[in-house]
């Protein structure tokens, strides 16, 4: 189980995050929706600690730590047990595809060389790119770089991983192979924290949808009853913008 | 103005017997400018509190200072203080016991720190800054991350402005001729004394060092393309 407590969090006099908790369970798929600002990322990032929050707490599992006091060791222990998935996939430039995969798991994690191979290639294959796993991220297209970063995420066996819009820098015609994929890693029973603003993957995919509006959690809930019947006003003119903005594709 | 190739073979001679000297002087201050200009610009990039801005402040100094300016102070504070200095730490040497040309060296240390921290720190703003999260976010400690992710993104960035640092360095040595340092330049003119042939003498001179610059060049040609392969062509 993964709990955030009265995350705070503000960048000079700009308050991001005004006390954010959030409880996810083991293989829950969160999605967090809201407009540009509302502290979607910011939360994300505190939670993988490359942000500093300025307040709360943070517990994976049997490990509750401080979001702002955190030693560099427990910050390190966090890491290890989450992943990221990047908005601009952030592979490494000097590795290949596969070293990028094992890279985790040779450095921090001690893996044995033969057996993270063996991991990574089967990880890669899992995303549909062995046959890529000796080229440069420089050679791969911006969907095969992201399917690179979701298995660089899941070779780790994370108690959860976190996506940062992970589909935003993609083109449309790419949208499509990623989605899938991160569908696939719900289907596995890993933990998901997604901020997306696909609203379709949120509905097929999320066990609970969290709607953030200017560093307040306005409303969470199933997908259902927040696409279907929001309370909140704000939730409402939200969806109202972003749904007819995609009923436009059909017409 | 004539121009006499045995005067100019003699010349050439005379400074290739002084080519070791200008080893000392550019492959010493080479070595010590790569050290501490990775060390300063690794403290400068991760902002270290207290030494990151003491560092830039020094440094902006000190690239404002010419090198003949600099090797002239140092000459004359070795020439004014050395003895008393030996004395308090009651060193048994005297200034006759110290050759010079380590004060040429220390000089050309100093400037070769500070322009290759320059290039390095430049290197290193060109790594963007999800490199470093990438790293940290499957779990790599910042050192793991500096050693594995940054390091090796920095050097082909670095590699063709330190060439450049390395073959000012080269060039650079010879004004330490200026406190009586013989090196290629001084050995070059050595024989002009006798014969006044001092023109066939500096383009000795200018042959020995245009030599030199190109291996040196060449040589860094060579590892750069090695750590190409991943770079795009366009960045």
């Amino acid at each position: 189980m993964i709990e955030i407590k009265n995350a705070k969090k503000s960048f000079g006099k700009n308050e991001i995050l005004h006390d954010v908790s959030i409880q996810v369970n083991k293989g829950d798929v969160i999605v967090i929706l809201g407009p540009s600002g509302s502290g979607k990322t910011t939360l994300l990032r505190c939670i993988n600690f490359l942000e500093k929050a300025d307040a709360g707490t943070l517990t994976i599992g049997e490990q509750t730590v401080d979001l702002k006091k955190a030693s560099s060791k427990e910050i390190l222990e966090i890491r290890r047990k989450t992943a990221f998935v990047f908005q601009n996939y952030s592979l490494f430039h000097n590795k290949t595809a596969l070293e990028n995969v094992m890279e985790g798991l040779i450095t921090a994690r001690h893996v044995p060389y033969a057996d993270a191979k063996k991991k990574a290639e089967d990880t890669l294959a899992w995303v549909g790119l062995l046959a890529k796993k000796d080229a440069y991220p420089c050679q791969l297209s911006g969907g095969q770089q992201q399917r690179v970063g979701i298995a660089r995420a899941v070779v780790l066996d994370p108690e959860v991983i976190l996506f940062d819009e992970p589909t935003s820098a993609l083109d449309p015609e790419l949208v499509g192979e990623t989605l899938a994929v991160i569908k696939s890693v719900a289907e596995r029973g890993i933990t998901m924290i997604v901020v997306t603003h696909e609203m379709s993957f949120a509905q097929d995919v999320a066990s609970k949808v969290v709607f953030m509006d200017g560093g307040f959690i306005v409303e969470e809930g199933t997908p259902a009853e927040i696409f279907r019947h929001p309370k909140e006003e704000r939730t409402k003119q939200f969806l109202a913008r972003i749904i007819s903005a995609e009923n436009m594709y059909y017409i | 103005m004539g121009f006499n190739f045995i005067y100019f073979y003699d010349s050439v001679r005379s400074g290739i017997e002084y080519l070791p000297n200008t080893f000392e002087l550019t492959f010493i201050p080479i070595l010590v400018g790569l050290c501490l200009g990775i060390l300063i610009a690794v403290i400068r990039v991760y902002r270290i509190p207290f030494f990151a801005p003491l560092l830039a402040v020094l440094i902006t100094l000190y690239q404002g200072i010419p090198l003949v300016v600099a090797l002239m102070i140092y000459h004359l504070l070795f020439m004014a203080a050395f003895n008393n200095f030996a004395a308090v730490l009651h060193l048994s040497i005297s200034m006759a016991d110290i050759n010079t040309i380590w004060i040429g060296i220390f000089a050309l240390s100093l400037h070769a720190t500070c322009y290759m921290e320059e290039s390095i720190k430049g290197a290193f703003f060109s790594v963007d800054q999800g490199q470093y999260e990438a790293g940290y976010s499957v779990g790599l400690t910042r050192l793991q991350t500096l050693r594995r992710i940054i390091i090796p993104q920095v050097i082909p960035v670095a590699l063709p402005m330190l060439t450049n640092n390395i073959v000012g360095t080269i060039k650079g040595s010879s004004i330490v001729m200026v406190i009586g340092i013989t090196e290629v330049l001084a050995g070059s003119v050595i024989p002009a004394s006798k014969t006044y042939a001092f023109f066939e003498g500096y383009i000795a001179a200018a042959l020995i060092y245009w030599i030199f610059t190109i291996l040196v060049e060449k040589f860094a040609m060579r590892i750069e393309k090695r750590g190409d392969k991943y770079r795009r062509n366009l960045v």
